[in-house]
């Protein structure tokens, strides 16, 4: 039973009009764009924004991470194995529970789900790097050599944008692995598009599902296109032309 | 010739050296004066709780003060570890959830005031302050289909005994452990039968529509039980008490804020009476605006922000 | 200061989590039986529906477009949204029946993947013999394709079963049940209790893909190692159905 406080307030409230109810909205229709064109702003631009963030510090801090790696590995062979499998392992580790262990390290933050979704594309982006590294022509080799190039200058000169391919397939990859796995995000902090499907399940709002599940594929199509076209950018030596 | 360079970085020295210590002694009067302290303001884990802390963040910025918004912690038992760590030093709780749950008291106050003022003093002990309580009310309540009720003659919540195993009783997790909850169901109300079903954050009122709970634990000013479809079931004992809102604040914030902090806290919640809280709820949960917007409008129409 | 403090609680949390495992070894247990049952009961509807399919199309050399992108799309799908859509948009309320649904649509696209580009790429060899003896098209492909094939659609489940596995744990957590109910009820079970079924969790689903593992390697003849595309650590990853193939 409502139970009123017996303290009276000392001039009643004015209620303003929140605006008009949408008849798609409380009908329960599928999908109201008129829902989405209102809340864009305030509600649903944030979390795609925040979503892109989290995404980006991820592939770019475990980008970085693997790059060490392979290029570690690529100079002592003993250590793809171990480095592979430990990746392999944590890559095994249900998002959810990796998340919930590393919670007591580094608590309900952003810092938490950055070092688990980061972590997810370390087994990707090592071995696309490291065969992207080790699979330069032995032709190209020798004629760098034949050049008087030094070790270090081979690398940056030569075998590093020869990997690009390997690289950018793995980025792919990754990317669109960390948008995905990042709405699971959503349990530990209350960002991204993953929170905004939570709240559609707790209200049993089509629309808010539909809108934050579809930008998250839509972002992950386009993350993967952008990415193509840097490749192309980024390796114009293999635009070939058939000469007739 | 070495002699005039050295009088030079000398002079040049000296600036440098006047010009370091009066930078500092500026910065230290700085931080001297009194600034307006950062709330970090956190809140529970659904709509009308995020409802409540968009009013308090924006009624304080408005007057400038910063906010750090931590919004959907969890439930009580999360934000409470929060609260006591220092994670957040405010968020909006119901007095009766601060006897019931945070310290465990057995016994329900006999009133809304009683249960303020036994809450203050708890909190009190453990260096927090209750700022003014909201006019509204707002408690956990059983609700049922109206058919259901109609179809088994259930008026209150002892009432469900007469389901036997058909019942199944859905509710967020820690209801389960609760005095407020399933705990007092069996000790107050004798229901012991059928099953608990955990929907960690699913509309209780769907699990209705589509038959997968019998019984459900609402909130007394929940829109949907405006619409006529549901039935509550009246809580004769008051296990479910007395809920007014009320800002948990730490002492240390307190004093920061001082009376002219305090007042405009003070201000939004003597405005959140029952109708004024259940058109905000109805805005958010059912016609799905969003909850800083509704606040906004609120605030700006009583001149609150 | 501040990393020696928050090192110890972390450590306290293992203790607890392990404490917690030990008195609540039944409730751990029981969750866990049940994840184990959703997910193999998801696999197979998954691999009833997939591997046909991907067989099919690889036999008859059709439909590469399709059978190689949807292992791509199936895992740019977030879970959370297909266990949403099922829960509200197809009303289905939370219970078997939606994880059921949204493990199979996560399910079904490496299966299909992998059984296409496994038929499709067998050996034209031992084909070509297959049809000079006179075998027709259906016995050529029970014959001859899949048991050359067995390998690599072999690698397409066992990516298949990981993403069940870890989609059935965000399951439990929306609506109940398997070890991702207890994850996210830290009201009731404590933050040890939510560490332990993490850790439980994580050890489920190692051990998941660890069995898999060997039936992998027992299932890929020696001479057929080369042959087949088994991963190593320097072969690349193209498509997500390989990221998951280790």
């Amino acid at each position: 039973m409502i139970a009123l406080a017996a303290a009276a307030a000392p001039s009643a409230p004015v209620i303003p009009d929140f605006g008009p109810t949408d008849p798609c909205v409380t009908g329960h229709h599928l999908f109201c764009p008129g829902w989405v064109h209102d809340n864009w702003g305030s509600t649903i631009q944030p979390a795609l924004l925040q979503h892109i963030k989290l995404t980006a510090i991820a592939v770019s801090v475990g980008f970085a991470i693997a790059l060490l790696l392979a290029l570690a590995a690529d100079r002592y062979r003993p250590l793809a194995p171990p480095f592979g499998v430990l990746a392999a392992i944590v890559y095994t580790i249900p998002s959810l529970a990796l998340f919930q262990l590393l919670v007591p390290l580094t608590g309900l933050t952003v810092t938490t789900v950055e070092i688990a979704l980061a972590s997810y594309t370390l087994i990707v982006l090592f071995r696309n790097t490291l065969t992207g590294l080790q699979s330069t022509p032995p032709d190209v080799l020798e004629a760098a050599r034949g050049m008087g190039l030094s070790d270090p200058q081979m690398l940056v000169r030569v075998r590093l944008p020869l990997a690009i391919p390997a690289i950018v397939a793995g980025l792919r990859v990754a990317v669109v692995l960390t948008i995905a796995e990042a709405t699971v995000a959503s349990f530990i902090i209350p960002e991204g598009l993953g929170f905004q499907i939570r709240e559609g399940i707790r209200t049993s709002f089509s629309t808010g599902i539909l809108t934050a599940g579809g930008l998250a594929v839509l972002l992950a199509f386009t993350a993967d296109g952008l990415l193509v076209l840097l490749q192309r950018v980024l390796t114009p030596w293999s635009r070939r032309w058939r000469v007739a | 010739m070495l002699i005039r360079t050295h009088r030079r970085h000398g002079i040049r020295a000296a600036i440098a050296a006047t010009l370091v210590v009066a930078l500092t002694v500026g910065a230290g009067v700085a931080a001297a004066a009194p600034a307006k302290p950062t709330i970090k303001l956190g809140t529970k884990d659904f709509p009308e709780e995020f409802i409540l802390g968009q009013l308090y963040k924006q009624a304080l910025e408005a007057k400038g003060y910063k906010v750090q918004f931590k919004k959907n912690i969890g439930s009580t038992e999360i934000i409470k570890t929060a609260l006591y760590s220092g994670k957040i030093d405010m968020y909006p709780e119901y007095t009766g959830t601060i006897l019931s749950v945070i310290f465990k008291q057995a016994k329900s106050p006999a009133s809304a005031q009683a249960a303020y003022n036994q809450a203050k003093a708890k909190l009190g002990a453990k260096g927090f302050t209750l700022f003014a309580m909201t006019p509204f009310s707002d408690t956990d309540a059983i609700a049922v289909l109206k058919s259901t009720a109609s179809s088994n003659g259930l008026k209150t919540i002892s009432d469900l005994s007469k389901l036997g195993d058909k019942l199944t009783i859905s509710a967020l997790p820690e209801f389960q452990t609760r005095s407020a909850g399933l705990l007092g169901l069996k000790s107050a109300y004798g229901v012991t039968n059928g099953t608990f079903k955990p929907i960690p954050q699913i509309d209780p009122y769907a699990t209705l529509d589509n038959g997968t709970a019998t019984a459900v634990d609402v909130f007394s000013t929940d829109p949907q039980l405006a619409s006529g479809k549901y039935t509550v079931l009246t809580d004769p004992k008051f296990i479910f008490g007395f809920q007014n809102v009320a800002p948990i604040v730490s002492k240390k914030l307190a004093a920061q804020l001082g009376p002219q902090g305090r007042r405009i806290i003070d201000a939004v919640s003597a405005k959140l009476t029952l109708p004024a809280i259940i058109a905000m709820n109805k805005a958010v949960s059912v016609d799905k605006k969003s909850d800083a917007a509704v606040a906004k409008a609120f605030l700006k129409a009583n001149n609150l922000a | 200061m501040a990393g020696r403090v928050s090192a110890l609680f972390g450590m306290n949390v293992f203790g607890d989590a392990l404490g917690f495992i030990r008195d609540n070894p039944h409730l751990l247990f029981d969750r866990a039986l049940e994840q184990l049952w959703l997910a193999l009961a998801a696999l197979a509807v998954s691999i009833a529906l997939a591997l046909p399919l991907g067989a099919w199309l690889g036999h008859r050399h059709r439909g590469s477009l399709f059978a190689i992108n949807t292992a791509n799309v199936g895992r740019a799908l977030p879970t959370l949204a297909v266990l949403a859509l099922g829960i509200v948009v197809l009303g289905l309320g939370v219970g078997f029946k939606t994880n059921l649904l949204a493990l199979v649509v996560l399910g079904v696209p490496p299966i299909l993947t992998n059984a296409y580009v496994a038929v499709d790429r067998v050996d034209p060899e031992p084909v070509g013999a297959a049809l000079g003896m006179g075998m027709t098209g259906g016995q050529i492909l029970t014959r001859v394709e899949l048991p050359l094939a067995l390998p690599t659609i072999f690698a397409g489940i066992r990516v298949a079963a990981i993403f069940i596995i870890a989609t059935a744990t965000i399951a439990g957590a929306v609506g109940g049940g398997s070890l991702g109910a207890i994850i996210v009820n830290q009201a009731a079970y404590g933050l040890d209790g939510v560490f332990g079924a993490a850790m439980c969790v994580a050890l489920l689903a190692l051990l998941v893909d660890g069995i898999l593992w060997i039936v992998q390697r027992l299932l890929t003849p020696r001479g057929l190692r080369g042959r087949t595309a088994q991963p190593t650590y320097d072969t690349p990853i193209g498509t997500l159905a390989e990221a998951g193939a280790r």
